[in-house]
């Protein structure tokens, strides 16, 4: 049984836990502060929202809850733990992403030279990383939406860059749609430091990712002439990748 | 007769002047003798409270009374009618899974004064106010679609215009994201007549199963129930934004008209949706009949006595029992203040422990939002509608007094109209005019406004703004079904013919929705006018409101001849003038709710190979009134495109057969900016980076070129294989639809029409991608 844990502000939660039915698990919806079952579930999604409406910064507030808290123990124990969008804002403050236990990165304002603030388009991303994870069973390029206006991964330590592709902990990155790394807007949506997209912990089952797969688990989701039926759909891949580590652990 | 409240007005021993001054000093907009009418309904002097209440209850926003005799020629019943208005949300049918009978809740309000004067917050609130009365039918809310108006962005008031423009879409997307309610559609117009008086809309829809909907009414035998006030803590904010929705806008009260427009909070709103939803599945399993309404206009008192009034019994009310944000609140600010965020629950005794418990523990309102709570207000009874404060009644009547309103007979006057067609020259350059034309902002791409919005949240999108004509939504995880949404309304027909503009509007909606391959199943209004006590604008009204009826009767439901598509939602918006006189264009906005059993049918608007038949349906005609084309010089010309409503119907009709066989590739109708517009779009595709050009013929005709490239008389553009003409021409047979071959699609990324135009679509796509960013800029 997975548990998706809404926080306070949490809008995606209803379509996270059918993405993670779709791909084979059980899930649930566990209200922030229902802290009764928390031990008994395999895995962990935080999904995307505004939790405790961005006060401060994009997740900071909730990164403090009690059951943060606990995820950290989880995590530590191996269990997978995948944040989208808020749920990537808090698992960076939480420093659960990069994964020192502090607060490392800044997921800040994008810079966008179309639309300030918040922004919500379709990009495409891609694997960028050979580790092997909770998350990675993702081979080609991936159309997935992105809808924030805090998603820009950033920090001033250029040794923690190094370190983290070095580690492999870079997983997925803004492409064009021919997977060539984003160079620039509109491929790269937010000005995303090295186009990442997404980051994992060092041990590959703590990932922070700020595009929606939920939003792309179905075909009918594609936008234009992708667009298919309820077959499953490239974001789905996540859940599933999710899932085998689940079965394989 | 008394009631012996302290706040007593005795208005019975008052001169008129005396009433004048009373009611000015209380900023009260009742007339003299709608005070009189008070003292005579109640039989006795009222409280301060009671006048407060029946000023807002009066106000045309509330009671209609302008409108009303006239609002009865709209259909509102009909086969796909589930709820009809007249609670807080309409509700048609829309699909069936065994015993399972689907609806789309829908509902449509404006918010117009409110973003004019505090635009943020007055769009905010907008959306917010629309939900919820979606949400209170017990329905999931799936999306939103926001019809705009804006003055002229190059005009003499463009900086206060750009300001509203930017402010309202920042409004909007700043509510409606952290929701996680979608917006699906939407249209945007600039123009002048909007310098005074912005226009934002909301329409909403909401899905739910029959059996489960959630009544606006206290529940049958309901005495004894308890009544709760679940939300945000009630506070002095929105007093009176009813009544000062009512009048005509005057920079003087600029600061009271701030204070009177709601103060927004998402965050607030996105936790009491998921606790009410909460709610709506623990009485489902408890099978707990419940009443629940929204708090919009006249705060408690109006949800609570509407809810009283529905269910034919009355109240005990306490108003010391209300949650508030600060001490010393005037009783009938308790009563009457517009706070957002809150709800109104009538619930029998045995459930009031789940509810609280739900609100107020589990989702820890009080922790999670200052002051915000469920409390148990009152009871309901089989007498008058009571509310109490500090132990005396300030308000006592029947329910049906309270909530029964105020009806005037106005009729419309007549006035000389001196439109005429200009004289122009035929352009030198058509492709340099249709550039143009892209790049004028009612016709440019709007993707800077709804990259704002989250499109994607709830995953149910299947065509989202900028990819078609209409939006569409699977809205039912794990269902083929398609739901398709389109809003429309052309303000410069309406500006030449409140008729003709009105009778277009249903037009564009419905055919809009048809361009994806959805056949139409209900409709919204929200008739946006001028000041209704002038007769001149009453007339525009009135012929608004024919204008929507004849047009749904003619245009009917399809496979059910003669029924007309219903309205199922609407509002009435009157006072849209500036205190210098500046009225808007007339507005009655359209929403259109279509169906399509299975979405993988739908089809978008950009172009999608080369080597296709390009045909066009609707016969070209010289009517450019209200034009672009005729914009662009400065005109507004006369003869706006006159509807055949039986030929319509026909080709409507046949485009979604066509669509539904399977038979069309893409498909665009042909309105804002004429043929040219609609071929250009479909070349550009949402993201303007097409690679399907086209080589059109435009084929002998009496109609000058620039007619034929730019009148926006209705039609469509559909592309088709050429392998299937012969199986399309059947099905336009059947229909009696005639169709005229414009063309073929290529593999060059451009716009021909050999010795008339050849247009790139670099060109095509800066001109069509600048104009709104400019206009907002």
């Amino acid at each position: 049984m997975i548990a998706v844990l809404m926080f306070p502000g949490s809008n995606c939660e209803n379509e996270t836990k059918l993405a993670c039915e779709a791909a084979g698990m059980k899930a649930e919806i566990v209200r922030w502060n229902d802290v009764s079952k928390l031990g008994s579930y395999s895995g962990y999604v935080l999904p995307g929202g505004w939790s405790y409406e961005d006060r401060i910064r994009a997740g900071v507030i909730a990164s403090k809850d009690k059951v943060v808290a606990f995820l950290k123990e989880e995590a530590a124990a191996g269990k997978p733990i995948l944040g989208i969008c808020n749920g990537c804002q808090i698992l960076v403050e939480a420093g659960l992403i990069p994964g020192s236990g502090k607060l490392e990165m800044a997921v800040a304002r994008n810079e966008n030279p179309l639309v300030s603030g918040y922004y919500c388009t379709w990009v495409h991303m891609k694997k960028t990383s050979s580790k092997k994870t909770a998350f990675s069973a993702v081979d080609e390029v991936m159309a997935i939406p992105i809808a924030h206006g805090e998603g820009r991964f950033v920090t001033k330590d250029k040794e923690l860059l190094a370190a983290l592709e070095e580690n492999g902990q870079i997983l997925f990155r803004y492409c064009d749609v021919g997977g060539e790394i984003a160079k620039a807007f509109p491929d790269n949506p937010n000005g995303s430091t090295d186009a990442i997209a997404g980051i994992c912990n060092k041990e590959g089952n703590v990932l922070a990712m700020m595009p929606h797969p939920e939003r792309a688990s179905w075909m009918r989701q594609l936008p234009g002439e992708h667009a298919g039926g309820e077959e499953a759909g490239p974001g789905l891949k996540i859940f599933e990748s999710m899932k085998r580590y689940i079965d394989e652990n | 007769m008394s009631l012996g409240a302290a706040d007593e007005v005795a208005i019975s021993s008052m001169s008129d002047a005396d009433i004048s001054t009373f009611l000015k000093e209380h900023l009260l907009t009742l007339s003299v003798d709608e005070c009189k009418k008070v003292v005579e309904l109640l039989g006795r002097d009222p409280t301060l409270t009671e006048v407060h209440i029946f000023n807002i209850q009066w106000s045309e926003h509330c009671s209609y009374k302008s409108s009303k005799q006239w609002l009865k020629m709209l259909p509102t019943s009909g086969p796909t009618v589930m709820l009809g208005v007249g609670e807080d949300a309409g509700i048609v049918r829309f699909a069936q899974d065994g015993e399972d009978v689907y609806g789309i809740a829908m509902s449509h309000e404006s918010h117009n004064h409110p973003s004019q004067v505090v635009p943020y917050e007055g769009a905010a609130t907008g959306v917010g106010g629309n939900i919820r009365d979606v949400l209170c039918m017990g329905a999931r809310v799936i999306a939103c679609a926001d019809p705009l108006r804006f003055g002229d962005p190059n005009g003499k008031e463009k900086n206060r215009v750009k300001y509203i423009a930017n402010q309202v879409v920042d409004g909007i997307a700043g509510y409606g994201n952290p929701l996680g309610v979608p917006v699906l559609a939407g249209d945007v117009y600039f123009n002048s007549s909007f310098d005074d008086n912005c226009l934002v809309n909301v329409v909403t829809l909401g899905v739910i199963k029959e059996k489960d909907i959630i009544h606006s009414a206290a529940p049958p035998n309901s005495e004894g129930h308890d009544i709760i006030v679940v939300g945000k803590a009630t506070d002095a904010s929105g007093f009176g934004g009813a009544a000062f929705a009512s009048v005509v806008l005057d920079d003087e009260q600029e600061e009271y008209n701030k204070g009177a427009v709601q103060v927004p909070d998402p965050f607030l709103k996105n936790i009491l949706v998921r606790a009410s939803e909460s709610v709506f599945a623990a009485a489902r399993k408890k099978k707990v009949t419940l009443g629940f309404k929204d708090m919009g206009a006249g705060g408690i008192m109006c949800a609570t006595s509407e809810l009283c009034e529905s269910g034919g019994v009355g109240a005990d009310i306490d108003l010391e029992k209300v949650h508030v944000a600060v001490e010393g609140l005037e009783p009938y600010v308790i009563a009457c203040a517009e706070t957002q965020e809150r709800f109104a629950w009538i619930c029998p005794p045995k459930f009031t422990s789940t509810i609280l418990r739900i609100y107020n523990e589990e989702f820890e309102l009080p922790r999670v939002a200052a002051g915000a709570r469920a409390s148990v207000v009152g009871k309901v009874t089989t007498g008058d509608y009571v509310l109490q404060y500090k132990g005396k009644p300030i308000c006592k009547a029947p329910a049906s007094v309270v909530t029964k309103g105020i009806e005037y007979t106005r009729v419309g006057g007549s006035y000389i109209t001196t439109f005429r067609e200009p004289t122009l020259k035929e352009p030198t350059d058509y492709g340099s005019m249709g550039l143009k034309i892209l790049r004028h902002p009612n016709v440019a791409s709007k993707a800077s406004i709804y990259k704002h919005y989250d499109t994607e949240v709830q995953g149910l999108a299947v065509v989202r703004p900028g990819e078609a004509d209409a939006g569409v939504q699977a809205p039912v995880p794990g269902k083929y079904w398609g739901v398709a949404l389109s809003v429309d309304h052309n303000p410069r027909y309406s500006r030449i013919s409140p008729f003709h503009g009105a009778v277009n509007g249903v037009a564009e909606a419905m055919r809009n929705v048809a361009c994806v391959g959805a056949t139409p199943i209900g409709m919204t209004d929200c008739l946006n006018m001028g000041n209704p006590e002038t007769s001149e604008h009453f007339r525009d009204f009135i012929e608004s409101v024919e204008g929507l009826s004849v047009a749904s009767h003619k245009l009917w439901l399809k496979d059910y001849p003669e029924k007309p598509v219903p309205f199922v939602a609407g509002n009435v918006s009157f006072y849209n003038q500036s205190a210098a006189g500046n009225t808007i264009d007339p507005s009655p906005i359209i929403g259109c709710v279509g169906k399509i059993d299975d979405y993988r049918k739908v089809v978008r608007t950009q172009l999608v190979a080369a080597g296709s038949n390009l045909l066009m349906i609707g016969e070209r005609k010289d009517e450019l009134g209200g034009s672009v084309y005729y914009d662009v010089h400065n005109e507004l010309g006369k003869h706006v495109p006159e509807l055949d409503l039986e030929v319509q119907r026909r080709e409507m009709h046949a485009v979604i057969d066509l669509i539904d066989a399977g038979l069309v590739k893409s498909c665009h109708d042909i309105s804002d900016g004429g043929l040219f517009v609609t071929v250009a779009e479909m070349i550009l595709g949402k993201d303007a980076d097409g690679k399907i050009g086209v080589d059109v013929t435009l084929g002998a005709s009496e109609l000058a070129v620039s007619r034929l490239l730019f009148s926006e008389t209705p039609g469509y553009v559909l592309e088709v294989d050429f392998s299937n003409m012969k199986e399309i021409e059947k099905i336009l047979g059947e229909h009696q639809v005639a169709s005229t071959v414009l063309g073929t699609t290529t593999n060059d990324a451009e716009f021909l029409i050999k010795e008339v135009l050849e247009v790139s679509v670099a060109s095509m796509a800066e001109a069509w991608t600048s104009g709104v960013v400019e206009a907002m800029k």
